[in-house]
């Protein structure tokens, strides 16, 4: 066989390469090129002429499209039934027979805009829209599986988002803030709370696969932003590349990586219930911190003038003694002295003991600087004093500090050893050891061992000012208390055991290891018993002739005033937020077909390629808690050329008020997801919402300002024909009321509805048979007062293995993944619940009982229950029909009057007309 | 902007319009088939996506079912399968020593442990011989129906997540019940009743309660419903106190007038009709639920043959006669369990394997024993499955240092079958010679639930619902096979 010359053969493979790279383009530019990933570009509003349907831009791209099919828009909608759809629309609840009348009356053309803004202007709009996006992001108040224990304080979520509504704040900020509110320098508490977004997912306590479970958390955690912010569905690669969409597993890995370096919810060692550290804070609200330091700086100001009078009183008091008496009371204070380091006269590898030379040993260097008196020595964290065990009975240890680093722990975490230590003599376990440390938000904190006590001080001692600490343990009565200043600000009643496990005491670091104290301190001292609180005053104000001091009356009362005098403490709240590692996350990686213990192909944080954006930028914050990467998704979710995140906003809010999304489904703008309707649409009302300084209080206005939502739903023969599933947006689309609108108008009808906002959840009552159900019947809820079970139902505790039977008979989101549209069936069990239940028929109760107020005979309380409860002017077939039922009850069921009327109102709330808005 | 693939329909129909269908007609639509190849032809990833039609109506499956209704006898905690069906002969003379194997369970994984030997005795029954322990004197006489599998494992020795398992073929919560997935598959043949229903025990729901019986990302028609055997059967069934059923019908008269004033000019809208026919539904569901659950009727003979008139099986004879009554009215899904709460109020034997089991046991051998003879004397056993079964088994091992005691054991455990055109007296795989460990022909929970849908006519990896993207199973990606040696 004849060999082709080189040349052919190399020209032929050149050809396929060539082949292969077309080939490949091809796929690339196919994938690419789908509409969701095109960049935004603002269309041209179509040119419709003059039409009456016509009132915003928005009309024009619908007229254009439906006369294109051969359509024309539908009537405008009455007034009653604009008001009706308008005040559920934005709020959530009825409108008032009163607020119908009005506007009905009221045809000026402003009234409309003016309806619209005192709406968005209502708080209630917040509880109506907040929902939208807690089911978005699965919001649920516990962590499922056996335990389903509480998340705590998670409802300050709900309460941002809530106000975020309110307050309209923008939409790129809403987001970022959930995103990497944490990471923001200086940020309001409000931004930390927002990242409460990371922790709403489920948990089991007890994971078969503890390392799987952490990663089903992050899929989950990634999963949510990515349907709720994108409209993509990206969980499908983390098993393997997706099947229609170009988003491989490497994307996947790399999107989740920006998340990885959350810490995932733990179990407390050794127990199932949460290990809050790992996902929580503890942080004073806004502006607490500046009140807290005026309150400080009040305190310390009046401190100051009282230590001076007292100064004043003990100097002529100790002029008063002789000699004898001068004596006395040193060798009192000398008797239960047992070591003292006052650190003028330590060189750099011992500390010197003026008592009975017990000396500690310098581990590293402790270099000495100006002290509270003479010299003082420094820490660097690196740094700490070893002591023999110098006491185990009862003690004080007093000492002085100054410094302006804070310590670790969490920020109310009372544990001794969690801290930096001071004076430390931690052994680990439940054994008889104690010891003094420095703490998170500039605390002292204290303790003792079997049984674990603690005292804490407040915080805010971190302020660069010498501040004299002691401590104090009394063997006989347990009894242990913290002094800061002289003054005493905690005590508790610990073991009575002598406390020899220590074999040793260290000061400036936590005997196993851990981060070291960064700061001064200065006369360092150990006592064999615990001085009373005028002792450790004299001592802390370093008065003349000793610790003991008040012999006159006077000095005692001044003394006794100024020890009373308790610092203020720094309110702080439990904040459930994300909480990072550290600043460098460990590396990622592609975890083989979704098993988190295969580690395939590292990767680096990433954005899907297919959106084609440049690399993240990532700069870890300054504090060093966590590694900047979520900072770097939020910047590249809100900017202004991200193809996704505004069309997606764009078609959730047109959903939300015309009943159904541009693009449908409208967590899935992908290829297995629907096509927009109105493809130019959707692009100029994403362009409108940067335009409008993403504001959604600016983009409501344009919506329901437009014909398109002003029309009437009626049928048309014609027209549905022609178009059945009014894809053209020919009519307005009735709705049934969403299962929160149920139980808030039947609490509004009658008059009792609660609409007080924010706070802990609560706990309407429950059927005895739907509590039955839980392994656990009678923990599974709480109690309500009668106004706690009128509130509205975004204030109902979700728990996700047992929920609100009228909740979530009518359709309420499911709990565990992204919801973006509900569901509307129609059961009989619904009717049974309305027609049957308890909460129905209290509810009809009121409602009579305020009708029975409101109005003299039967015939005004039918009306007026028809216009309550139907939001319209009563017809007189309607009354006609009621009051003859209410007749027919007395007459053939022996029903009182009242009686009858609660079945008029039981019927009301049943009524399709109650259920479904035009 | 132009688009190359015109796929703009869901399947010909909109969310709206399939909404409507959710809701509309009762029955008053045609028949269509569903599921998968539908879905798969739709192509959707919408959670909207739902295949068409009224969503209980009944519907036809893949190929031809062999049966109609399922009644799981949830045996909740984990029975020993040492104990109870699982024969291991070696393992009475190891009864108190101390052998090395790998377990894992609840503590935890070990390397060692202390054997505790049966602590009943084994004997052979019916024609196929099969040995059954004492602790079931009635159901052993039944062994020639039952179908046992001995190789059972699941991915979790923990309750929480193993219930999750056993029900929704997943440890995470948010997927479907296996009784969701039979109703939407085959809907359901009478409309007065719901179509999955779960009876709990006395002492309270299983761990994690609702989720166990949870619709999941489906809407909620498929959720399981629970039934009590007393007093009200369904919540907010009863009429409340004051008013009677015919002021009831009067009031729900001039209800209806209402709506039908109301709907007369929105006539296009099939919604507002079919909640209209939800009051009728829900009016003959008072009647026909009560019922149901009214044993009266039942014989002498049935009651004796249950147990019924027995303190100690009264309560689950009560409910495996609802179950039958059930069945006979045409429910399509009915769970039952045998135990609930936490710690000994269950199958959960970790301190008295003695105590525990003598009480389960006895509470339900005879009622269990009953159903099936009953189910069979009627000509229902043919086409109804029963499944017998915890969410995992028990360790031959001691748990603690002390007691009889047994751990968790998600590696190898016993279930079996019954009627539904299971094939009758066999025995399928085998644990090892103690008992742990699934060695010859293991199986999945999948499996099972690949056999239980093959049963109601369903090729478990084509039945499909589009949520998040996905076309969700029950078998998940997975997929898996149902148990051939069972399927006849």
């Amino acid at each position: 066989m004849r060999t082709l010359p080189l040349a052919v053969f190399a020209a032929v493979l050149a050809a396929f390469a060539a082949a292969a790279v077309r080939a490949q383009d091809r796929t690339a530019t196919a994938a690419t090129d789908w509409w969701a990933y095109r960049p935004l570009v603002r269309p041209v509003v179509p040119n419709v002429g003059v039409h009456p349907f016509v009132r915003t831009d928005l009309d024009r791209f619908v007229l254009h499209d439906l006369r294109a099919q051969g359509l024309e828009p539908s009537p405008p909608a009455s007034r009653a039934a604009l008001i009706r759809r308008l005040t559920f629309d934005l709020t959530g609840l009825p409108p008032t027979p009163e607020d119908v009348a009005a506007f009905v009356q009221d045809q000026r053309d402003a009234a409309y805009a003016e309806l619209v803004d005192r709406l968005l202007a209502s708080p209630q709009y917040g509880v109506k829209w907040g929902r939208h996006w807690l089911d978005l992001v699965r919001y649920a108040e516990t962590n499922s599986f056996e335990r389903d224990s509480v998340k705590p304080a998670v409802w300050r979520y709900r309460d941002w988002v809530v106000d975020a509504f309110n307050s309209d704040l923008p939409y790129g900020e809403f987001l970022t803030q959930q995103l990497a509110g944490d990471e923001i320098e200086g940020g309001p508490v409000s931004a930390l709370v927002a990242t409460g977004f990371y922790r709403l997912g489920l948990w089991d306590d007890e994971p078969t696969e503890p390392l799987q479970a952490v990663y089903d958390d992050f899929d989950s955690i990634a999963d949510t932003a990515a349907r709720s912010m994108l409209a993509m569905s990206m969980g499908c690669a983390r098993c393997h590349d997706h099947k229609k969409d170009p988003i491989k597993a490497k994307d996947y890995y790399a999107f989740l990586s920006f998340f990885e370096g959350l810490a995932p919810y733990r179990p407390t060692s050794g127990g199932t219930g949460l290990s809050v550290e790992h996902f929580a804070r503890r942080v004073p609200p806004d502006g607490a911190l500046a009140a807290f330091e005026q309150q400080r700086a009040a305190f310390l100001s009046k401190r100051s003038d009282d230590t001076a009078r007292i100064m004043s009183l003990a100097a002529e008091d100790y002029g008063r003694l002789d000699a004898v008496a001068r004596v006395q009371r040193l060798r009192r204070e000398r008797g239960s002295l047992v070591a003292r380091y006052a650190l003028d006269r330590s060189d750099s590898s011992k500390w010197l003991d003026e008592v009975a030379g017990q000396h500690g040993l310098v581990e590293g260097q402790v270099v000495p600087v100006e002290g509270h008196r003479g010299l003082g020595g420094r820490f660097d964290g690196d740094d700490c004093v070893v002591l023999p065990l110098l006491v185990h009975d009862s003690f004080t240890i007093t000492l002085r500090l100054k410094t302006t680093h804070h310590g670790p722990g969490r920020e109310d975490d009372q544990r001794w050893f969690t801290g930096t230590g001071l004076v430390d003599g931690e052994v680990s376990g439940i054994v008889r050891d104690f010891g003094l440390a420095w703490h998170d938000d500039g605390r002292v904190v204290a303790g003792t061992g079997d049984p674990e006590t603690f005292v804490s001080g407040p915080s805010g001692y971190a302020d660069g000012q010498w501040h004299h600490v002691a401590f104090t343990r009394d063997r006989g009565t347990g009894r242990i208390g913290l002094y800061c200043d002289g003054v005493l600000v905690d005590e508790a009643i610990g073991s009575t055991q002598k406390l020899d496990a220590p074999p040793r005491l260290v000061v400036g670091r936590m005997q196993p290891g851990g981060a070291g104290f960064r700061g001064d301190l200065d006369d360092v001292c150990f006592h064999s018993r615990a001085l009373s609180a005028a002792e450790v005053f004299a001592d802390a104000m370093t008065l003349p002739g000793g610790i003991v001091a008040a012999e006159s009356a006077s000095l005692a009362a001044a003394m006794s005033v100024a020890a009373g005098g308790r610092p203020p403490e720094l309110a702080t709240i439990e904040v459930l937020c994300a909480r990072e590692r550290g600043a460098t996350p460990e590396p990622s990686f592609v975890r083989v077909r979704g098993d988190a213990r295969t580690k395939g192909e590292a990767v680096e944080p990433a954005f899907p390629w297919v959106l084609g954006a440049a690399p993240p930028a990532i700069v870890p914050p300054k504090d060093g808690r966590s590694s900047g990467r979520r900072t770097a998704l939020a910047r590249w979710i809100t900017a202004a050329d991200n193809q996704l995140t505004w069309r997606v906003i764009a078609n959730r809010l047109f959903q939300y008020h015309m009943g159904r999304g541009i693009v449908r489904s409208a967590n899935d703008f992908g290829r297995l997801g629907d096509l927009p309707t109105h493809p130019l649409l959707l692009d100029w009302l994403a362009c409108e919402v940067l335009e409008r300084g993403q504001s959604l209080k600016a983009m409501h206005r344009l919506l329901v300002s437009s014909g398109t939502y002003m029309q009437a739903c009626a049928p048309d023969d014609a027209k549905f024909r022609t178009d059945p599933l009014n894809d053209r947006l020919w009519r307005f689309d009735r709705r049934r009321l969403t299962a929160e609108e149920v139980r808030d108008s039947m609490l509004a009808v009658a008059g009792v509805i609660n609409v007080e906002l924010g706070g802990e959840s609560v706990f309407p009552p429950l059927p005895p048979a739907v509590l039955a159900t839980a392994s656990r019947p009678d923990e599974a809820w709480g109690t309500a007062t009668k106004e706690q079970a009128a509130r509205r139902s975004l204030y109902v505790h979700v728990k996700r293995s047992l929920l609100e039977p009228l909740l979530s008979g009518f359709d309420m989101a499911d709990t565990d993944s992204s919801c973006p549209v509900r569901y509307a069936t129609v059961q009989p069990t619904q009717a049974l619940m309305l027609l049957n239940g308890d909460f129905a028929h209290q509810t009809a109760r009121q409602f009579a009982e305020r009708l029975q107020r409101e109005s003299s005979d039967v015939r005004a309380r039918v009306e007026r229950g028809l216009w309550l409860a139907l939001q319209r002017p009563p017809v007189e077939s309607d009354v006609e029909r009621l009051c003859a039922l209410a007749a027919d009850l007395q007459r053939d069921f022996g029903k009182t009057e009242a009686e009858a009327l609660q079945r008029v109102c039981l019927l009301l709330l049943n009524c399709n007309e109650f259920l479904y808005l035009d | 902007m132009t688009f190359p693939d015109p796929r703009n329909t869901f399947c010909g129909r909109t969310r709206r319009e399939f909404l409507w269908q959710l809701g509309a007609g009762f029955g008053s639509l045609p028949l269509l088939d569903l599921l998968a190849a539908d879905a798969r032809r739709d192509g959707r990833g919408s959670s909207l996506v739902l295949p068409h039609g009224d969503p209980m109506a009944p519907k036809q499956p893949h190929f031809a079912p062999r049966a109609k209704a399922v009644i799981f006898l949830f045996m909740y905690g984990g029975p020993s399968q040492v104990d109870t069906f699982d024969y291991k002969p070696k393992l009475y003379p190891l009864d108190g020593k101390t052998i090395d194997i790998d377990t894992k369970g609840r503590g935890g994984s070990k390397r060692q442990g202390r054997v505790v030997g049966p602590k009943w005795n084994f004997k052979p029954y019916g024609q196929c011989g099969k040995h059954v322990s004492d602790l079931f004197p009635h159901l052993a006489h039944c062994v020639d129906d039952l179908a046992f599998v001995h190789s059972m494992y699941a991915e979790s020795p923990l309750h929480g997540s193993a219930m999750l398992m056993m029900n929704s073929g997943r440890i995470l919560t948010g997927a479907p019940c296996l009784g969701s997935w039979a109703t939407y598959g085959l809907g359901t043949q009478n409309q007065n009743l719901p179509g999955f229903v779960v009876m709990l025990d006395k002492t309270g729901g299983p761990i994690s309660g609702a989720k166990n019986w949870s619709s999941g990302f489906m809407p909620a028609v498929y959720q399981g419903t629970v039934l009590r055997p007393h007093g009200e059967p369904i919540l907010d069934l009863d009429v409340q106190e004051g008013m009677s059923t015919a002021e009831q019908r009067r009031i729900l008269d001039a209800l209806r007038e209402q709506n039908e004033s109301h709907a007369a000019v929105r006539h296009d809208d099939t919604e507002l009709a079919a909640r209209i026919h939800s009051y009728e539904l829900a009016y003959r569901m008072q009647s026909n639920a009560p019922e149901a659950i009214d044993l009266a009727s039942e014989s002498a003979a049935t009651r004796t043959m249950y147990g019924l008139d027995d303190p100690r099986t009264q309560d689950f004879a009560q409910k495996c006669i609802l179950a039958r009554r059930l069945v006979e009215r045409g429910v399509r899904f009915i769970q039952i369990y045998s135990g609930g709460n936490h710690n000994d109020h269950n199958w959960d034997a970790h301190g008295d394997l003695v105590l525990n089991h003598t009480l389960h046991a006895g509470a339900t051998d005879k009622p269990i024993a009953g159903l099936l003879a009953d189910l069979k004397q009627r000509g229902l056993l043919d086409s109804t499955i029963v499944v017998w079964g915890g969410e995992f088994g028990r360790q031959p091992t001691a748990e603690y240092e002390h007691g009889t005691g047994r751990d968790h054991d998600s590696a190898g455990f016993t279930m079996w079958l019954a009627g539904g055109g299971i094939r009758a007296g066999v025995s399928v795989g085998a644990t090892d010679e103690l008992g742990y460990r699934a060695v010859e022909r293991p199986f999945h929970v999948r499996n099972l639930h690949a056999t239980i849908l093959r049963q109601l006519g369903f090729d478990a990896n084509a039945l499909s619902y589009s949520h998040a993207g996905l076309q969700q199973k029950l078998v998940g990606v997975a997929g898996a096979d149902p148990i051939h040696e069972l399927c006849s």
